[in-house]
Formats: C-alpha cells, structure tokens, sequence
C-alpha cells in the first residue's frame, strides 16, 4: 500500500451515513423492531443470564435441602420439580442461548462481515426463546412444574403417572426453545459459509468460525431427535397415542433413545464453543499463534461426529446386550482423543507463548484443572462394569458440573471479560473480578469433590432426602455451604461485569493485541459493524496489517458505497473467500416479533386447552410468514452492482442460489433428520416393542399408490420447469399448475392412509401410521402454501426469480421423496405380510 | 460447499455404518436376522463391510484432490481419523460375547 | 482406575504449569512443537491408555455376565411404585414383598421387570445395576459370598416415593434356603 495521509473526515462521514443505514429505531419501540446482532446479541446474553441466575437459585435450594439428613425444608414433590426445573433452566434455558448469544454478537466481527445472514430470522429465535423461556418460569412459580427429571422418561412422564400440566409445560416449552435454536442455527451455518471478508478462506477463518459452524451444524442434526420424541410424548398424553404404552404396542425405550441421540451430542453441543472460546483467547494471553491449527479443526469436527455415536452410554444399565455396550463402551473412550488434541494444543500453545496472567486468563486456568478432572471421571464413566455401579449416584451428578460448568461456565466467564471491551467499549478496573474467581474455582472443588465421594458411598441422584448413619451426613454439609460460597462467587461476577457494563473506563481499539478481525471494528462495535467489508490476506489479519482498521474505516474495503442507501454485505464462495454476491439486509420491523408471538402462541395454547387458540394462531404464522417473505422480496431486478474496488456483482435474490436456498437446505438438514427419526422409531418399535406385530396392518389399495407415485413425480419436476422456465424467460403457468397437482395427489395418498385406519390410539403401529402420513400432508400443505406465494409473485407482475423457485424446489423435491418413503413404510408390511 | 462435503463424509460414513453395525447387533440377537448366518459371523461380515467401504472413502478422498490444499490435508487426517475410529469400534466383535 | 486418573490429572497440571512459566524471550508464531504436543501427548497418549483401559473394563464385563452353569438360582424381581415383590420359580407361588431371599454362594439370576414405570434393581454390595423396565425382563447374575443382609435399592427416580422406595437381601446358607423354599420366610 502506498503512504496515504489520513484522511478522517472520510472515515467520519461514512461513520454518518451508515449509522443512519443501520441504526435501529431510537425509541424504546426500537427493541421490538431491531434486527441489528449487537441489539439482538445483548437482548439474548441479558435474558440468559437471567435464566442461569434463576437455575442458580434452584441449585441452592437443592443443596440447601441435602445439606442435613431428614431435612424438613421441602417434600418430595416440591424436591422433585425443584431438581428438575434446574437441570431443565440450565441445559436448554441458559446453556445453549448463552453462547448462541455470543455467537450473534460476535461472529459477524470475526467473518469481517455487517450482520448475521438472517437478521430477522435471529430476532424471531430470540423471542421465542423469551416466550417460551418465560412460560417455563410461570409455570414454575405456580407450582406447576415438571417433576419428571429433565430427561422425563416415559411412563413416569406419561399422562397416567404424571397427570397435571407439569410435563406438558417442559414438552410444549422445551419444543418452542428448540425451534428458536435451530432457527439461530441455521443463520449461523450460512454466515460462516457465505458471509465473510473478501480473501477469508476456510484456512484463514478465525478458529471460533470452525467450532461454531460445527456446533450450529450438531444442533441441526440432533435436535430433531428430541423434537419427535417430544411430539410423541404430547401426543401420547393429550390424544393417547400410545407411543411408550407397552400394552398397545409402545416401548419406554423408545423415547430414552431419542433423547440420548439428542442428550449425548448435547453436551457436546454446550462445550464446543466454549473450546471455540479457549482456542480464541488463550493464543491472544499468551502472546503467541495456536498450535495446531489443523488438528483442532479435525479434531472440533471429529468430536462432533464421534458424539453421536454414545448416547447407549446412558442406557448401560438398559439391559440391552454386552455386546450393544461394548461398541459404545468403545466409542465413548474414543471421544477422548479429539478432546485430548484440543487440551494439549492449547497446553503446547501456552508453551511457545508468554503468557500474561489476565483475567481471562486465570478462568481459562479454571477451565483446565476443573476439566480434566470431568474428563477423567467421564473416561471412567465409559467403563461399563463402573458405570454400572455409579450411574444414577452423585458421582455422576459431580461428573457432569465437573464438565459443565469446568469445561462451558468458566470459558464462557473468560469469555465475556474479554469481548467486554469490544461489546461495551469500557474496561475492567475493579479488583473485584479476581476476588470472585478465588471464590468460585475453590469452592466448586469442594463442593463436587464431596458430592463425587458421596456418590462413591453409594447416595442416589434425585432423593429428596437421606436418613442419618450412611456416613454421607459430614461430605453432604460440606459440599452444601461451599456451594453457597460458590454461588456468592457467581453473584460477585455477575456484578463486576455489570459495574464495568455501566461505568468501566474508556480505552482504545485491540487491548489485548488480538489478531483476528473483530478487533478492527469500532469500540463499541457500532450497528454496522465495519464501514467496509475488509480484505484479508492471512489468518492473522491484523499482525498482517496492523493499519487494517483505519483502512476499513475509511472505505478501502468493498462496499463502501453508501449511495445505494441500504444495508449490504458480502457473500463470499465458501472454500476461497472470493466475491460473489451483494447481499442485501433487511431493515428494522416488526414482523419477526408478531411471527414470535403467534407461533408461542400455538405452542402453548394447548397447555390450557385451547386447541382452536393453538390453531388459529397457526394459520397467523402462516400469515405474517407469508407477510414477512413478500415485504423482503425485491420489486425490480438491478442487475450487476458496483462492489467497490472494481467488483461488479449480482444481488443475492438475483442469483441462482440467494441466501434463502442456504438457509433452506440446512433447514432440510434438520427436517431430514427429524424424519429419519421418525423411520428409526417406527422400525424400533416394529423390532424391540413387545405386543408386535400389530394385530391387523394397512394394506394399500391401487389408487393411493399411483396419486403418490404420480404426485411425487409432479412435485419433483413441477417446480424444476418452472425455475426453468423463469431463467429462460418463459411461462411458468403450467410448471406451478403440475406442482400444485403434485402436492395435492400426494396429500391425498397420505389421507387414505389415514382413512384407512382411522384409531390412532389403538396401537403403536397406527399412531406411527398416521405420523407418517402427517409428514407427508404438512409438507404438502407447505408446498401448496409455497407454489401459491410463487404464483402470487407472477400475477402481481414483479416477477418470479430463478432464486425463488430454486428455493421451492428443494422443498418439493423434500417433499416427493420423503413422501414416498413414508408411505412405502406404511404400505410395503401390508402388501407383503 | 463440495469442500465442507469433503470434510464431513468420513466421520459421516462412520456414524452410519456404527448406527448399522449396532441395529445389526440388535436385529440379530433378537429377530435372527439373517437367518442363514451365525450372529457373530453376521456380525464379523457386517463390519468388514463398514471397515471396507470407510477405507474406499479415503482412497476416495486421496485419489479426487481439492484444489484447496488446506481441506486436503484436513480431509484426509479426518478420513484416515474415521478409519482408525471405525477399526477401534468394531473390535468387541471379534471378542465380545454375542447377544449375552 | 482412580491412581492412573490420579496420574495423568497431575501430569496434564504439571505440563500446564510449566508451560505457564516457561518464559521465552521471544514468543514463537511457528508450529514447531506438533511433534511432542501433538502427535506423542495429544493422540499416541491417549490413545494407549485408553485401549488398555478399554479391554480392560470390556473383559471385566464379560466375566459378569451370567453364564450357564449347574447350581443356578432363578429368581424374579417385579417393580412397581414403591414396592418390590419377589417370586421364586423353585417354589411357585411363594412370593415376597420387600424382601428378597437367594441362597449364599450360589450364582443367582434375577428377572427383573416393572409393573409401571421405569426402576432399577441395585444391590451395591452384590453388583451393578439394571433397569426394570415394563414389557422387558432382564436378567442380573448375582451372587452373595456368605449369608447375611445386603440393602438395596431403586436407582432410577420414580416419583414421589423415591427415596424410600428399597428392600433388603436376604442370603441364606444352604439350610435355611432348602427350609426358606419350603415353608416360606421365617
């Protein structure tokens, strides 16, 4: 670069246009209609927090309660629901939205780019995390609560032995913060592939980008498990399908592998960005680059996988074959090679480094001697002879605080004293953040180190209460007041971030001497986030080019134009980083709000009853979905822009493959795995279930199977003719009309199969019947829903895009084949038996 | 795209053909399936199979080069990771009691 | 298990706090140093002790399973909330509740099953764990070495009778089992 004289007034007045760009509303209204991540990304790290304070508080009326034998301070029904709204509130309402609030926050500074690439999608998760989050606690403080245990076996949780609302609210709850989850998830996953800085390629993404691209990509694959096994669960309890009533054909082991498949990667799910984090920090502490950058990658992506092959772990004492447990036995001690790469890399990273005994620092410090010790004791855990004396004690209740609050809350802590300057442009001055580190790790130590011992001594996980004389009464005492030195720990955290939040000092831009690009953005990180998109030649963008900033500040980026008075970002091809696509951003509403209110509205509705409430609301969120993608589409085409630094690119909706065809088939990811648990089950059952075979089966008829065959095939080219056909400038009437013909015929095969065995609550194999046909009729209707907004477009006369009917026509082609094996799944044991 | 592909595959034929060697376990103990075939020599045959097809998706890898040396180098620790992983997990067949 | 966990917690601290005060005069952005950190600490270490660890637990559970063998007891175990009954094939018709009766020193196989929720038959003192689950009968080799009382319990929550939801063992000597299955419990 040649020697420039500064030129801030530049700088400033592109500061100007774009905080008018992208500023959200300045009224208090602004916090229902920002989409922006830094407002999106705070909303979600506040109501988080809130949420890990209020399992906090449940942990100490737990402790408070074991603390002596015979205590009087609750029953068992009060114990019971007090346990299980702690495990619940910190796994699903605290653990998984506080990172996915970091990521919103910090991911879009770390790719280089302005925003996430579903702005309004993130907004729609985090209400209905609130919604739901929110009727959760409700229900809580009504004294309606699960009482279930947070994994809620079937048939304790089944209507007959659970009857009350309790387990209808962790279902109907749980479920709605699971869709907020993958919707977060698949906004994240199409960030990191296609919204980077010009010359990011994927060896040059920071490491947060890998670990939180692998995690969005576990939570698509192993939610869906859970989803179903919650759909079977209510719809056991409020209709009796009798999915896990042995009498009628069910098997409780069914939901205990569904909510394994889904638990196990779990815990990998909250760890993982926390490794993210370590890998993140740690290098910038020790002055120094990662080890290994590779490795950890292999290493993040092999984790991943290898956490879907244990969830039998929890199930060792089953009763299912050795020979069952030692596959998993052996894939269990497996997982410790990935994690073992991860440990040492950073060790060995350390080890190059000079390492300064920061804040962060000393947590990540915490993260490693509390850790490795969870880890050990998992390692133990994977030994099946062991398991099977430990399981269900305290020692696996020690082992899993040991990972999870070692290995997720003291990286996460670390974390956010280290963003805090680039996310409040103040900085830590008080003593205090170290006072409550030496609070918390020691206590946490004692208090898990009794309760691991306690286990040993044989103390069951989940009983209310213990009678004197086991010698537990001593480890218990101890374990419960240094539990309360450890929450007054937490507290005194809390409060230190918060005392600098609001009144820290002011500093400058990169105090850390971080290398990687959120460090180049204003500090505070403005709603723009950078005023234009950088080029980056490296890994380590700024030790590359300590000016960067000032560059990016002054516009020498791409899409420094503000001219075209919008908000725009970059999309990159996902292996080189190259320009590709102008990507335009929506602007502040309140339509993802309303969506969030109408779809809470639909999921808890029927915890009062109010089913035609639940479907009313139903059809609004197909009104404002609709409402919401007609006001986004663009009205005229534009052709090629001016990118900046000579670039001429193609909007995103003009292209072959908008964001929205990304978005959609990571979508399908999750939507194929939630269906092929659908299949897992149905032959689960058809195998394990005792009372199988059912005593009658479906047997098909002629004409349903040539509407699906034939529907199938229409469904499948329909919409392909019709993109076709919008690219080469033709009709597309007649492409739509086969579409819709095709969806229809599908639709009505899957009717019959309905009609055909009309007692769902008869036995296991008609409830599944009529689950599969509802897959087939409701992505049916969403394609009818679909075409009809297509044809919407083409009557209006903006005209269609090849991007949109790309778009419907990988629903469809979802749709036809995923039809056809659920209903070959119906019919072929029929035809054959 | 095709790159990240590259990347998931092999731990991707891993958890299917672990998810297979596992459902074989179970069809096998309790329905007899197949019938013809011993259990354990079912199972031996199922994971020499598995075994097989995650040592040709590594020839796969090595043999179909990206042009990004990066994923290359990271495909192929990962596919001959997958193929240690797969070896490792099979093992109990050989020695492990069938359906006990 | 716990000395070699003991061992490594204390090698990886050891490795942590000399890497913590290692100083180098100039920090190195290389990625000299795979070799060791890597390859030997990071894969070749763990993966030798846990293969050994591995065929170990995998052996110990294969000499727990029960096997045929001649002087064989078969007993069943029927869960429900919160009580245990017990039945013995050898006497049909006995049964006991709360109370389950085996001969000492013989290799005992328990049926267990539920007659509502999930359970888990746990005799610590005897051996691990296993569930009793409704629809499914699974079978736990137990065998007490002298006779005497053994407590067990539920070890999966159940509900509201959890905590007081568990029954004893009561192992016999040859005699007294010969008279339990004739007459009953004493």
């Amino acid at each position: 670069m040649t020697q420039k004289p500064p030129r801030r007034g530049t700088a400033l007045r592109l500061h100007r246009q774009l905080e008018r760009i992208w500023s959200p509303d300045p009224r208090f209204r602004g916090w229902l209609t920002t989409n922006n991540n830094n407002d999106v990304g705070r909303l979600f790290l506040a109501v988080a927090t809130l949420f890990f304070v209020i399992g906090g508080l449940l942990a100490m009326l737990i402790r408070a309660q074991l603390a002596t034998p015979g205590s009087a301070f609750m029953g068992p029904e009060a114990y019971n629901q007090v346990f299980t709204m702690h495990g619940t509130v910190m796994m699903f309402l605290f653990a998984i939205p506080f990172f996915e609030a970091l990521a919103v926050l910090l991911l879009p500074g770390m790719l280089g780019t302005r925003d996430l690439a579903f702005p309004r999608l993130g907004v729609y998760g985090l209400w209905v995390y609130i919604f739901g989050g929110s009727a959760v606690i409700v229900a809580m403080l009504m004294g309606l609560s699960p009482d279930g245990g947070w994994f809620m076996y079937p048939p304790l949780s089944s209507a007959a032995f659970s009857p009350g609302i309790g387990a209808d609210v962790w279902l109907l709850g749980i479920t709605s913060i699971e869709v907020s989850a993958i919707a977060t998830a698949v906004e994240i996953v199409v960030t990191v592939l296609r919204y980077r800085a010009a010359g990011m390629s994927l060896s040059r993404m920071p490491i947060f980008a890998w670990y939180i691209l692998v995690v969005a990509v576990m939570i698509l694959t192993a939610f869906p498990p859970m989803i179903l096994g919650s759909l079977l669960l209510e719809t056991e309890r409020a209709l009796g399908w009798p999915f896990f009533q042995v009498e009628n054909g069910g098997d409780p082991l069914l939901w205990q592998h569904l909510f394994w498949l889904f638990g196990h990667p779990e815990v990998y799910i909250i760890f993982l960005p926390a490794a993210g984090m370590i890998a993140t920090i740690l290098p910038v502490m020790a002055r120094t680059t990662l080890l290994g950058y590779g490795w950890v990658v292999a290493a993040a992506v092999s984790l991943a996988v290898l956490s879907f092959g244990l969830w039998v772990h929890h199930m060792f004492t089953t009763g299912i074959p050795h020979l069952g447990l030692a596959f998993f036995s052996a894939a269990s001690t497996l997982v410790a090679v990935p994690t073992s790469i991860m440990i040492f890399s950073w060790i060995g990273t350390l080890w190059k480094g000079r390492v300064q005994m920061k804040l962060p620092m000393l947590w990540l410090l915490g993260f490693f001697a509390t850790f490795v010790i969870g880890g050990l004791t998992g390692v133990m855990l994977a030994i099946v002879p062991f398991n099977w004396q430990v399981h269900d004690t305290h020692f696996v209740v020690a082992h899993l605080h040991y990972v999870l609050i070692g290995g997720y809350v003291f990286p996460m802590i670390a974390a956010v004293y280290y963003f805090q300057p680039l996310l409040t442009g103040r900085f830590h001055y008080f003593r205090l953040g170290a006072v409550a580190f030496w609070l918390v790790v020691p206590a946490f130590h004692i208090t898990f180190l009794a309760v691991h011992v306690v286990g040993l001594l044989g103390q069951r996980r989940r009983t209310w209460t213990y009678d004197e004389g086991q010698g537990w009464e001593l480890l218990n005492l101890i374990a419960s007041t240094a539990s309360f030195v450890m929450a007054i720990g937490f507290a005194l955290v809390i409060l230190d971030i918060g005392i600098t939040t609001f009144s820290g000092l002011r500093g400058k831009r990169n105090p850390w001497g971080a290398t990687t690009l959120e460090w180049a953005a204003p500090m505070p990180s403005p709603a723009y986030g950078f005023a234009s998109i950088p080029i980056v030649r490296g890994r380590y963008p700024l030790t590359d080019d300590p000016d960067l900033p000032q560059r990016i500040a002054r516009g020498e980026g791409y899409l420094a134009d503000t001219s075209r008075n919008r908000r725009e970002a970059l999309i990159v091809t996902t292996t080189t980083g190259k320009p590709l696509q102008v990507a335009v951003m929506p602007g502040n509403s309140a339509l993802p709000i309303l969506l969030a209110v109408v779809t809470s509205t639909s999921f808890l509705a029927p915890l009062v009853q109010a089913y035609w409430l639940s479907a009313l609301a139903l059809v609004g969120v197909v009104i404002v979905a609709l409402v919401w993608v007609w006001t986004t589409a663009p009205r005229q085409s534009e052709g090629l822009v001016d990118a900046g630094h000579g670039a001429r690119l193609p909007v995103a909706a003009e292209s072959p493959d908008p964001p929205g065809w990304w978005g959609s088939l990571f979508l399908l990811v999750a939507d194929g795995v939630h269906f092929g648990s659908l299949m897992f089950g149905y032959a689960f059952l058809w195998t394990v279930a005792p009372n199988w075979p059912p005593p009658s089966y479906l047997v098909p008829t002629l004409l349903p199977v040539l509407l699906a065959l034939g529907g199938a095939a229409a469904l499948a080219a329909g919409p392909r003719l019709a993109a076709r056909a919008v690219a080469t400038g033709h009709r597309t009437a007649l492409a739509l009309v086969l579409s819709l013909f095709g969806a229809l015929s599908l639709a009505t095969a899957a009717a019959s199969v309905m009609l055909a065995r009309q007692d769902p609550a008869g036995h296991a194999y008609d409830a599944a019947l009529w689950l599969l046909a509802g897959h087939v009729g409701f992505h049916a209707a969403l394609a009818v829903i679909m075409l009809g907004y297509l044809a919407l477009r083409r009557i209006s006369g903006h005209g269609l895009r090849v991007g949109e009917a790309r778009i419907v026509s990988l629903w469809a082609d979802f749709t036809a084949a995923t039809g056809l094996v659920a209903l070959a799944a119906a019919w072929l044991p029929g035809t054959f038996a | 795209m095709t790159n990240i592909l590259r990347l998931a595959l092999p731990f991707t034929i891993w958890l299917i053909g672990f998810s297979a060697i596992y459902a074989l376990q179970g069809l096998t103990c309790s329905r007899h399936w197949p019938e013809e075939l011993e259990p354990r020599l079912a199972l031996i045959g199922g994971a020499a199979v598995f075994v097989v097809i995650q040592g040709l998706a590594l020839a796969a890898l090595l043999a179909l080069q990206s042009q990004s040396r990066f994923v290359q180098t990271a495909a192929t620790i990962l596919g001959t990771a997958a193929l240690a992983a797969a070896l490792w997990t099979v093992l109990p067949v050989l020695t492990i009691t069938v359906c006990g | 298990m716990l000395a070699g966990s003991l061992a490594i917690l204390v090698l990886v601290l050891a490795l942590l706090i000399a890497a913590l005060l290692r100083r180098p005069a100039q920090s190195d952005d290389s990625e000299r140093g795979t070799g060791l950190w890597l390859w030997t600490l990071g894969l070749a270490f763990p993966l030798t002790t846990l293969a050994a660890l591995t065929v170990y637990g995998l052996q110990m559970g294969e000499r727990l399973l029960p096997r045929d063998t001649p002087d064989l007891v078969t007993v069943t175990a029927e869960a429900r909330q919160w009580a245990w009954t017990f039945g013995y094939p050898d006497a049909p018709g006995l049964a006991t509740d709360g109370v389950l009766h085996i001969p000492a020193g013989r290799p005992v196989d328990v049926q267990i099953t539920s007659r509502d929720v999930v359970h888990s038959f746990w005799v610590p003192r005897l051996a691990g764990k296993l569930d009793a689950l409704p629809g499914h009968v699974n079978v736990l080799r137990i065998e007490a070495p002298a006779p005497g009382t053994y407590s067990g319990q539920t070890a999966e929550f159940n509900g509201a009778g959890y905590a007081g939801h568990v029954f004893t063992v009561q192992a016999h000597d040859p005699a007294a089992w010969v008279r339990f299955l004739q007459e009953g419990p004493p």
